[in-house]
């Protein structure tokens, strides 16, 4: 635990130095961000105070030391653009792009399940079938896929809104969107083991006791099957919060993932870094999750 | 003969039609369909970046214009002839030295806070302006002459200026110096920013950052600017202002009508808008100056009058405007605007002639061409470096350089075309590294000629950065435009910028391209949309819902 906890400290110090130099060496200058960015005809002069007034002018080093010495207190910091603290403001976009990672991968589980439990009872074609749509599933990039989801519902449909309204209806495009490409990934993963499981003695010896194909699936079968594709969740949580800059950006959802495309544009270091913390965090807790319903799945590891 | 007698039954109707949706907003025909009715919520769907500040007093861009054209007033308004009207000042005076102006104000008009709007009012925002803390830009630069203010009764303040200053009244039409409540106003920034409070028809109720603002309308507002289609409270109850970033989902937005406004519409999905009868289209340039290529005359090549022409003949305009904008928008000849009644268009200067061009670049010794084409003097390779800021060039435009750069190459220049971020932009420009440029600039009135081509523009500020990126140098426009600057009889001032715009146009040290692009689409349902003939930004107050 202690071995973990050092771990995640050690993560979280490396993607805030990264982040850090990352976003201060693309040319860019955050102090235009301070003054109400790109498109506003801020003075020189005026750029020239704002430059030292936040220390801009000073070595990028002593800069990174003063960054790290306030998150180490805590402090995420000020937007350079947004005139807020980071933390309220990440605070309440994060319940935003929560619900949708989340929504996304449960979608996407039972997706590829159902994939899955499909093209393994059909015989070659479904197997084949299955293979097809998922390998072109995950091969679909978000902004394609969400701009095709546009089209056909929306624009030629006309059942569901282009853009996010509050309500559960406006979720429904940005969740397929994340949700399609990662069943498309589980679903490989979670059919190789299937089939692997399905030709494993306790199946046979469920057969020979009269047990239907559907019970074998989900009463033995499943566990097994199931363990490589948790395993991937901790992974898939994190690549559904870069998706959700995508996503959010395209469908005008308030959240982290636009949050952080508005401040990578406008080089606002902190929201940048804080963003990325978080993130950091959510994988961090999610795999450490994994981890624990691994071993349920698998008594074999309780004990190591 | 009769198929040319349809194709030109088809462009008469296209250009009719054109003709009609262009003037529907000053021909409001009064019948049973256009009697507008109140109540209502519009949703605008805004492609610009979402401000940090909702008082356009900080900073000062466009995308605070946009908003706060709906909850703040200035002290004049413009009207589509080009000619100043009032607004919260109801008549102005101008002393004999033109060192003091007196401007007297609208009665019975408060804030929606309730404080009411006085002599004390114009002075606290001017204050508020011109205060460092205050962080203003572009507000500021447009107040730049003010010294000191004065409240001669309630009603009628005076301004005191350090020169006279011919623009003063375009300046001060502009949303960037609006009035605010002065009670508001002493809050700290951070409160102020987030609900600043005005005179206008619509006020801030509630602002969820990276989703949308809310404005309801003022229910005690009795009048617009003087060139408004009615008086009273608007007709909308409410506008919600959305921030839909993506082009496509913007335009998909309006298409199924969950949004009713969209801005920053790009060619390609106007060209679209114009074949479905639910959506219209409302092309409002912004004024001030043209989109215009500047030719750095403050060293080689450009330094050469002939080879700025040449290259200016060699670049076909007109063909890339056409393949790239899809007839959007027309091709300038002016130094201004099409929105700035003194633009002077010079046809005859900007006409694509390859041959001419050639011509002039052998009678100015670039004889020779090296092995890839490019014409050579004196061992050097005839090189335009042209940096380009992606923040300021829509896709477009940047497809429209590239076609220049190709056309360019035949006539024998190497135009290297480098995309850069704002502020690397700016550093090649401080830096002198570059031959040619694209720099957008938006202000009311001719003045912006001062700004752009006087000399003193050349010498740059302590940070680097200078407003004559052609690098005019030439003292008989400096005297045109310093005159004009401090002329206000009309008839005097236009025959002084018109002999400037003449003077520079004919001096080859810019190539225009066509107006700054600024379009909006609509569905056919908002009735009584206009853009203010100010900055160009669409005004509600007239605005209504049809059934």
């Amino acid at each position: 635990m202690l071995v973990h906890s050092a771990g995640g400290l050690f993560v979280l110090w490396a993607v805030a130095t990264l982040t850090f130099f990352a976003v201060r060496l693309i040319p860019g200058d955050p102090a235009q961000a301070v003054l109400g960015g790109p498109g506003s005809q801020a003075s020189p002069e005026a750029l020239a105070a704002v430059r030292a007034e936040y220390g801009f002018d000073q070595p990028l080093l002593v800069q990174y030391l003063r960054e790290l010495g306030r998150l180490a207190t805590g402090d995420l910091g000020r937007s350079y653009a947004l005139n807020m603290d980071v933390a309220p403001l990440l605070l309440a976009q994060l319940g935003g792009t929560l619900l949708l990672a989340l929504l996304a991968l449960a979608v996407a589980w039972l997706l590829a399940l159902a994939l899955a439990t499909w093209s393994t009872l059909g015989g070659k074609t479904a197997w084949a079938v299955g293979s097809g749509i998922e390998i072109t599933a995950a091969a679909l990039p978000h902004f394609w896929l969400a701009t095709a989801l546009i089209i056909l519902f929306s624009t030629w449909l006309g059942v569901l809104p282009p853009i996010s309204t509050p309500g559960p209806v406006g979720l429904v495009l940005p969740v397929l969107t994340l949700a399609v490409p990662l069943a498309g990934f589980l679903g490989q993963i979670m059919r190789e083991s299937f089939q692997a499981a399905l030709e494993s003695p306790f199946v046979l010896s469920a057969r020979a006791r009269g047990e239907g194909e559907l019970g074998i699936r989900f009463v033995h079968v499943l566990r097994h099957a199931a363990l490589p594709a948790v395993n991937l969740s901790g992974w898939a949580f994190g690549s559904l919060i870069s998706g959700a800059v995508v996503v959010e950006t395209i469908f005008a959802r308030p959240g982290l993932g636009r949050t952080l495309l508005n401040a990578v544009t406008l080089r606002d270091v902190p929201v940048v870094i804080g963003v990325v913390l978080i993130v950091a965090l959510a994988y961090i807790l999610m795999t450490l999750v994994t981890d624990l319903a691994g071993a349920l799945l698998d008594p074999r590891g309780r004990t190591a | 003969m009769r198929q040319r007698a349809s194709t030109l039954l088809i462009a008469l109707a296209a250009v009719s039609a054109l003709g009609l949706t262009g003037c529907s907003p000053a021909s409001v025909t009064p019948s049973a369909s256009s009697t507008p009715v109140s109540g209502g919520t519009l949703t605008y769907a805004s492609g610009d970046a979402e401000p940090s500040c909702l008082d356009p007093h900080v900073g000062g861009n466009y995308p605070q214009a946009l908003i706060a054209t709906q909850y703040l007033e200035s002290l004049v308004s413009r009207n589509d002839k080009g000619a100043i009207i009032p607004w919260l000042a109801t008549s102005w005076k101008e002393s004999a030295d033109g060192l003091t102006w007196d401007f007297t104000l609208r009665d019975g008009v408060t804030f929606t806070d309730g404080t009411p709007f006085d002599a004390a009012a114009v002075q606290a925002n001017i204050a508020h302006v011109q205060d460092p803390a205050t962080g203003s830009s572009t507000g500021y630069l447009a107040l730049q002459k003010i010294t000191s203010t004065e409240a001669v009764s309630p009603q009628v303040v005076r301004l005191h200026l350090s020169a006279p200053d011919s623009a003063l009244l375009e300046s001060l039409s502009q949303v960037w110096v609006a009035m605010e409540s002065p009670t508001a106003l002493k809050r700290t920034q951070d409160e102020n920013c987030a609900s600043p409070v005005g005179t206008g028809p619509f006020m801030v109720t509630k602002w969820v950052k990276q989703d949308s603002v809310t404005l309801v309308r003022n229910d005690d507002y009795t009048q617009g600017p003087a060139d408004s289609a009615h008086t009273g409270p608007a007709y909308l109850d409410s506008i919600v202002w959305k921030f839909i970033p993506d082009s496509a989902s913007r335009y998909a937005a309006l298409q199924s009508g969950q949004v009713d406004v969209i801005d920053n519409a790009q060619p390609d999905t106007i060209v679209q808008a114009e074949k479905s009868d639910q959506i219209a289209h409302l092309d409002a340039p912004r004024p001030g100056a043209s989109n215009r290529i500047e030719l750095n005359s403050g060293k080689a090549p450009f330094n050469d009058p002939l080879v700025r022409e040449a290259f200016i003949r060699s670049a076909n305009i007109d063909a890339a405007v056409k393949s790239l904008f899809f007839d959007t928008t027309k091709r300038s000849t002016s130094a201004l605007s099409s929105a700035e009644a003194l633009a002077v268009s010079r046809p005859d200067l900007f006409g694509y002639d390859p041959d001419q061009a050639n011509q002039l670049l052998d009678a100015a010794g670039w004889t020779k061409r090296d092995a890839d084409g490019f014409r050579v003097k004196d061992g050097k390779r005839l090189t335009v470096v042209f940096p380009v800021s992606t923040n300021q060039s829509i896709p477009a435009e940047q497809s429209l350089f590239e076609q220049l750069q190709a056309t360019a190459k035949q006539t024998g220049f190497d135009v290297q075309l480098t995309p850069m971020d704002l502020s690397s932009w700016y550093g090649a420009l401080a830096a002198n590294d570059y031959n040619a440029v694209s720099a957008p600039y938006t202000k009311v009135g001719p003045d912006v000629l001062r700004i752009l081509y006087h000399s003193d523009g050349i010498t740059p500020a302590p940070s680097g950065y200078f407003a004559n990126l052609a690098q005019v140098d030439d003292p008989k426009l400096d005297a045109l435009l310093t005159q004009a600057a401090k002329t206000s009889d009309p008839d005097a001032r236009a025959d002084l910028y018109t002999k400037a715009q003449n003077r520079l146009l004919e001096g080859f040290y810019l190539l225009p391209l066509y107006d700054q692009q600024n379009h909006y689409l609509y569905r056919t349902t908002v009735k009584g949309l206009r853009a203010l003939p100010t900055v160009s930004t669409p005004t509600f107050y007239d605005a209504w819902l049809a059934a």
